[in-house]
């Protein structure tokens, strides 16, 4: 499992047609082929596209929703999802963006059930979220001193990202954290591609209207 | 172009999604606008201060997934799924089918509107037919016994002289008697038997007297049905002594 979150971050960028992480996966299939052995029923073929896109639902549902648990109960549902609705897939799209359409749908869902019980409110961040495990990650750390602002950096740009408003959280994490182009994006979140681009530009720009204090300190006076 | 206009381009012009021209004439005032400039930095700031989020690895879902497919296609119940299938394939077909499916029913109702010979005849009863009925619980109208209508009591047990009980008849005798409102016996019928041999026993049984019947306080007639049945009892032989 860990081989998925080993791969470089560039490779994350416009894969296409090829799943994420398939070539640090030994026997690797054409995601066509893997599409229609789930479809006959095929156990391990649908175990094979839970390992393949696993870790991609649970950053982005952790990103969205800000808990570590949250998210991996909605990458579970998920991945139902993609079971139940596999018939149905066109193949118009990559099995990815539309695999990250039923998340960003799920996500939606559980942040309106928190809105209806107000539960939104009082969620503390789970600091879970802000330390990195990869051991990429790791590996950049310096001091102590470093860890902790890279970690206080991080707990600022997360708590300003669940601010914000859901489509323009999801069109950020999309674009910024997971790396889809615009027509990708656009692919994933069911709206035209100007308006991803427009509302990546208002949602760039809150996020740089909260961060304004943590980038004078980046970019300097 | 003014700097309202750079700073709604600004994010395009950093994902590189601008035409040329506009792109080098937003790159010539970024040149000279020290604000503007200062934006699309604080801009490309955000972008990298997103990126470096840091990754997670948690425990793989895989086998969550597979309990709960397991769980659900254990508790699933087959026989509808099986037999809609087929329809679920058939899903583009359904819309166009509406058509003629309407286009029939329409036919049919209109067929069913011309071919209408139009309202029933009424029926109507003889005058009079209602009121030649005897009111209920009389003794020609008589109500049988229910959960309100109890079963009329003999007041006296019946005693039969012995010429009736050396009758020549043998088996059944199926009768109806209607009870009157004062504990008379209004009439007997023979239902089933032999009238003429049995004659002495069905006028004993029309001195019958019976404690009157009640229903919600008025007294009333009751038919009663009743089996009779003569059995011929032989002696009983002694047992030989040995």
């Amino acid at each position: 499992m860990s081989k998925f979150f080993e791969r470089d971050r560039g490779t994350a960028v416009g894969t296409g047609e090829m799943s994420l992480g398939a070539r640090s996966i030994p026997g690797v299939v054409p995601e066509r082929e893997l599409v229609a052995s789930c479809r006959t029923g095929d156990p391990e073929a649908f175990a094979r596209l839970v390992r393949l896109h696993e870790g991609m639902v649970v950053s982005l549902a952790v990103r969205l929703l800000g808990e570590v648990e949250e998210a991996r109960d909605v990458a579970q549902e998920v991945f139902l999802q993609v079971y139940k609705q596999l018939g149905r897939f066109e193949g118009r799209s990559s099995l990815k963006t539309w695999i990250y359409r039923i998340a960003i749908n799920q996500c939606h869902n559980r942040r309106r059930f928190w809105h209806r019980r107000r539960r939104d409110r009082e969620r503390p961040l789970d600091e879970a979220i802000l330390v990195p495990t990869l051991p990429g990650g790791r590996a950049g750390a310096g001091s102590p001193y470093d860890e902790a602002v890279r970690r206080e950096r991080a707990r600022q740009v997360q708590a300003a990202l669940l601010e914000l408003r859901f489509e323009h959280r999801s069109v950020l994490v999309l674009r910024e954290v997971e790396g889809l182009t615009c027509e990708e994006v656009a692919a994933a979140l069911g709206v035209p591609e100007g308006t991803v681009k427009s509302r990546l530009s208002r949602a760039r720009e809150a996020m740089r209207r909260k961060l304004v204090g943590l980038i004078e300190g980046e970019v300097g006076p | 172009m003014t700097c309202a206009g750079v700073r709604r381009r600004l994010s395009e012009w950093l994902d590189g999604d601008l035409e040329a021209s506009l792109s080098r004439t937003l790159s010539v005032h970024l040149e000279s606008c020290g604000a503007c400039s200062r934006r699309a930095h604080e801009l490309r700031a955000v972008s990298g201060l997103l990126a470096e989020l840091p990754r997670l690895e948690t425990e793989p879902v895989e086998a969550p997934v597979a309990m709960r497919l397991e769980l659900a296609a254990g508790s699933r119940r087959p026989a509808l799924a099986y037999l809609f299938r087929s329809m679920a394939a058939a899903r583009p077909f359904i819309l166009p089918s509406l058509v003629p499916a309407g286009c029939l029913l329409v036919l049919m109702f209109g067929a069913l509107m011309v071919l209408d010979p139009g309202p029933l005849p009424e029926v109507r009863l003889a005058p009079g037919a209602s009121a030649s009925m005897p009111a209920s619980g009389t003794e020609a109208n008589p109500l049988f016994p229910s959960a309100e209508v109890l079963l009329p009591q003999q007041l006296a047990a019946l005693a039969l002289s012995p010429e009736v009980l050396a009758g020549q008849g043998e088996g059944s005798l199926f009768l109806e008697t209607v009870v009157a409102r004062d504990g008379s016996v209004a009439g007997v019928t023979l239902l089933e038997g032999d009238a003429g041999l049995e004659q002495p026993l069905i006028e004993a049984l029309r001195q019958q007297r019976f404690q009157p019947v009640r229903f919600r306080g008025r007294r009333v007639a009751v038919s009663v049905y009743r089996l009779i049945s003569r059995v011929q009892v032989a002696p009983t032989i002694p047992a030989p002594v040995s």
